[in-house]
């Protein structure tokens, strides 16, 4: 496969700015990029960074450029949270997010009425992957693979 | 002269002498300074002898070799034997080419230490550099059989020897020899790939074909990237047809799938349809594969209209389609192409129509390409090289900017953003973004000139150049002269280092690359800019400042000098910061030059004087150091038209007629047809027949000598057939037309029209030519013409609505004196947008 996991330096810090600019219609500040040193990983296609996801637990910003989608970037990036408990808020957008996330074992928790003043539609869903600790029953889940 | 007052037995005055000698700090250990006159006589003896050795020493300290080489043979003279002053004068020798003397130097070397192999060695060399190769054969020989390695051991310096030996085979010709040579020894020798390189190399020479073409088809085999086995394997097969070598990269190609010769090469030969079948091929397998350098492996192939419309046919379509379908052509299967497929053609696609001069086109390209993919460095460095050439050098800089932004770990991309930024003028910047990666604790300048960073300072030196800074580039000029001087003078330790390590192929390859050291473009570009500057220096002195201001306030009305002296105050306010900010600056470099001082005390070459660009910008004779630049240039790079031309304008302002004349000659022989060769031509025959008291042998050589250039004609017909004959090319056109002013004043409308034309006939409209013109009407070249210049700059802006220097000037030049800052007015048009 040419894609690959980099990782975001004080360096290359500007690409995972430019991304985040081009591919989301919200705008996040310095300092969100000040604390994604720690753990942002842009994937790159052929070294070239077109996709990139920033926060652990809480995932605030996954995303990829627009030419370089459905090519199995995000499930790339999403693999790398497999093990993690990870929960975030999806707006929904042209019944776009009943997708990856789903697949990959989230559940709705909760829709939130005007979750953003910014966009259109202003609704989000709550999505929440838990994982228990391993027994049986829950082996399952953890071999989950696209 | 303490041995000649010893021989005139003045004692008093010897003794005075060596007192003086002794005396110095640096060698009062050498001591045996004896009072008693008694014991002069015998002390004497000695103390001439350690005195000329110790003041050998001193002088080569000071790197006055010349002068350490008369002492050391002075000592010699006392006490020929003497081993250490010998060897002492053999590197001296061999530091400053006497090979002559070196050889016997170590001749006597070896006659009193036969049984040390630097003995042998050095005397070997010495033959081999006088191109007595039987000698240096017979020599390594007799020391190779000394040597008794046996023969199942791989030794390292054995193995230098036995190559060493060979190499001074094959400049001698001797290919037998050296074959048989190589072949006896090859167990032995550490460079496997050499050795095969060289039986190649000899077996060709010997016209052994068959046996040169298996060699060739193995070191293709090692490695199917060198261009150099291809042509040894061509040569071997005595492949005359195009046929042929195809075939061979076929087969090669097939063997050898990843290789990019074999299909690279091919593409050089072909013409029409087979090259479209073969660029096909090539096209497709590296845009799919994603290989960013592929246009700069194409580009050599661009001086063929045929071949350049081909490749532009074949990737606009791919592009067109892959926008599409995700395919190189609208009625494909298989696997789809990936999206950075679409990426690299368009990024190729820009830099094509770049090279074609299509700027617009290749900017919508590049822009195509960062709106899919904003965080792709390349993109960005494309697009600052597109506003280059353009000549919009501030966006350019932008650009660069811009892409080293997005990796600030990559040192290539921020050195290429500092040089982007020098050619904007913008040198602070430069100096800010290169110190991203130098020294803590120094500025970067000194960091860079300590370094020997001389593609940063050439660059420096342009810029200052176009700034009218001429201390400040004249400094530079020096700093890189300096460079120059100390690689020459480090290959001193080497003499005595390389013996010991027996790297002698590496030795002599040292000594000669020294013996052409200046030949290097980054000392062609600082002495060129260096005497340019002379020159400018040399036809407009600067005077004192004030002494300026007050010739100008005499013709300027009360409200000019109003705005005038206003714009002094805050000139001198913004000077005082400066000068606040630099002196801040300076005491914190002093505080480390302290240091490094202290550091460096060992090391005193005692002639590195500070260079102070006030000084600098005013000395007494700029022609001669003018011509100290010039020499190294007469002597090494003779073959540059540039040279001849450089050397003429100083002789001319020298009035040395003869010389004068052996450089238009120079040039002439290179280039008749130059242009700026055909304004120092019109210029020399002018000035020649306005110096009538010329004396008679000299009037004779010089009416001889031009009568083969200008062959009967007078100047005006001269300029005419020039002109006549170079109809289409701007560059000569402008020459021309600039003589057509020169020897006929009344002329200067003709000669303006001529220099502005612009119609469809002229081929070099291009950035470079056309603000060449441009300058040339504000430089006095046509005189008074204002009002032409800006006809012509609203013309050339209508033709180049992207270049800078076109682009009109919004704010008004109130310095009165135009004419000599005119590099000041670009400045300020650069300055727009």
């Amino acid at each position: 496969s040419r894609i690959k996991l980099g990782d975001v330096t004080p360096h290359n810090i500007k690409q995972l700015k430019r991304l985040n600019q081009v591919i989301f219609p919200v705008n996040y500040n310095d300092k969100f990029c000040k604390d994604v040193l720690e753990v942002a990983k842009p994937v790159c296609f052929d070294d070239i960074a077109v996709g990139a996801n920033p926060k652990r637990l809480y995932i605030m910003t996954l995303g990829c450029l627009a030419p370089y989608q459905r090519q199995g970037i995000g499930t790339n990036l999403l693999l790398e949270l497999q093990a993690l408990n990870h929960v975030l808020n999806i707006c929904e957008k042209d019944g776009t997010f009943d997708n990856i996330y789903l697949k990959f074992g989230s559940e709705i928790i909760e829709t939130k009425k005007n979750y953003s003043k910014r966009i259109q539609p202003a609704d989000a869903h709550l999505l929440q992957k838990n994982l228990k600790v391993p027994s049986g029953q829950n082996a399952d889940v953890q071999k989950t693979d696209n | 002269a303490p041995n000649k007052c010893y021989e005139q037995k003045q004692y008093k005055n010897g003794l005075k002498f060596c007192k003086m000698i002794l005396s110095n700090p640096k060698f009062a250990e050498h001591g045996g300074i004896v009072s008693c006159e008694r014991f002069v006589y015998v002390c004497f003896y000695f103390l001439n002898l350690i005195g000329w050795h110790v003041y050998g020493l001193l002088q080569r300290s000071d790197k006055k070799y010349d002068e350490a080489i008369k002492c050391y043979r002075n000592a010699l003279k006392l006490d020929k034997d003497n081993l250490q002053i010998l060897r002492d004068l053999s590197l001296l020798q061999i530091q400053m080419r006497d090979l002559e003397g070196y050889r016997e130097t170590r001749y006597q070397l070896l006659q009193l230490r036969p049984t040390q192999r630097a003995s042998w060695i050095g005397y070997a060399i010495a033959y081999h550099l006088l191109k007595d190769y039987d000698m240096a054969l017979k020599l390594l020989e007799e020391f190779r059989q000394t040597q008794q390695v046996p023969p199942n051991k791989m030794d390292y310096e054995y193995s230098e020897l036995i190559l060493y030996q060979n190499q001074v085979m094959r400049e001698a010709d001797l290919f037998q020899e050296s074959l048989e040579h190589i072949e006896t020894y090859e167990k032995q020798i550490c460079d496997k790939l050499l050795v095969e390189e060289i039986k190649g190399e000899i077996l060709l020479k010997l016209g052994r074909l068959k046996e040169a073409s298996e060699v060739f088809k193995n070191l293709i085999d090692r490695n199917a990237e060198n261009w150099c086995y291809y042509e040894g394997l061509e040569k071997a097969l005595q492949i005359s047809t195009l046929e042929e070598r195809l075939q061979i990269y076929e087969e090669i190609s097939k063997q050898h799938p990843r290789a990019i010769t074999p299909r690279r090469l091919p593409l050089t030969l072909v013409p029409g349809e087979r090259f479209r079948e073969l660029m096909d091929k090539f096209l497709r397998v590296n845009f799919s594969k994603g290989c960013p350098p592929l246009f700069t492996t194409l580009k050599s192939l661009y001086y063929n209209t045929e071949k350049v419309s081909i490749i532009q046919e074949l990737v606009t379509n791919y592009e067109a389609s892959l926008k599409t379908c995700d395919f190189f052509s609208p009625h494909e299967n298989g696997e789809k192409e990936p999206p950075t497929t679409l990426l690299w053609v368009q990024y190729f696609l820009a830099q094509h129509f770049d090279k074609l001069g299509q700027y617009s086109l290749a900017l919508d390209y590049i822009n195509a390409a960062i709106a899919s993919t904003p965080t792709l460095i390349e993109l960005f460095y494309v697009k600052a090289k597109i506003y280059k050439h353009i000549g919009n050098l501030k966006e350019a800089a932008k650009w660069m900017d811009e892409a080293q932004s997005l990796d600030t770990a990559d040192r290539f991309i921020n050195s290429k953003c500092a040089k982007y930024m020098l050619r904007a003028n913008m040198i602070k910047e430069a100096e800010e973004m290169c110190s991203k990666f130098t020294r803590e604790g120094t500025s970067a300048m000194e960091n860079l000139n300590e370094m020997q960073c001389m593609w940063f300072q050439t660059e420096c030196i342009s810029a200052y150049q176009r700034l009218g800074k001429y201390g400040d580039a004249l400094k530079k000029c020096h700093e890189v002269e300096r460079h120059f001087f100390e690689i020459t003078d480090d290959q001193f330790d080497f003499h005595t280092y390389c013996m010991r390590k027996m790297t002698l192929r590496a030795y002599v390859d040292l000594l000669r690359l020294e013996d052409i050291l200046r030949r290097h473009a980054f000392y062609f570009k600082a002495a060129r800019s260096a005497i340019e500057i002379y020159l400018k220096l040399y036809d407009n002195p600067l005077t004192n400042e004030s002494k300026q201001q007050e010739m100008n306030s005499e013709n300027v009305s009360a409200k000019e000098l109003k705005k005038m002296l206003s714009k002094q105050r805050r000139a001198q306010k913004k000077a005082k910061l400066e000068e606040e900010r630099k002196h801040a600056e300076r005491e914190r470099q002093q505080k480390n030059q302290k240091k490094k001082r202290d550091e460096e005390e060992e090391e005193a070459s005692g002639f590195k004087e500070e260079l102070i660009p006030e000084k600098l910008e005013r000395v007494e004779n700029p022609l001669e150091e003018a011509v100290k630049f010039l020499i190294p240039l007469k002597n090494l790079v003779a073959d540059n038209i540039d040279t001849h031309l450089l050397a003429f304008e100083i002789y001319f302002r020298k009035g040395k007629f003869l010389l004068m004349l052996q450089s238009v000659k120079r040039a002439f022989a290179i280039n008749s047809n130059n242009p700026w060769l055909h304004e120092c031509l019109i210029r020399f025959s002018k000035s020649v027949s306005n110096h009538s008291n010329l004396p008679d042998i000299v009037s004779k050589v010089l009416s001889q000598e031009m009568q083969k250039i200008f062959v009967n004609k007078d100047l005006e017909s001269f300029n005419e057939d020039f002109l006549k004959r170079n109809a289409t090319s701007l560059q000569h056109l402008l020459s021309g037309a600039k003589m057509m002013y020169f020897l006929d004043k009344s002329r200067q409308e003709k000669a303006i029209a001529l220099a502005t034309r612009l119609d469809e006939t002229v081929n070099d409209k291009n950035v470079k030519t056309l603000i060449k013109v441009s300058e040339a009407l504000l430089d006095g070249s046509f005189g008074n013409c204002s009002s032409q210049y800006e006809e012509y700059r609203m013309a050339c802006h209508n033709l180049l609505p992207f270049t800078s220097a076109f682009l009109p000037a919004v704010n008004e030049i109130d310095s009165p004196s135009v004419a000599l800052n005119h590099t000041a007015n670009y400045d300020v048009l650069a300055n727009e947008i």
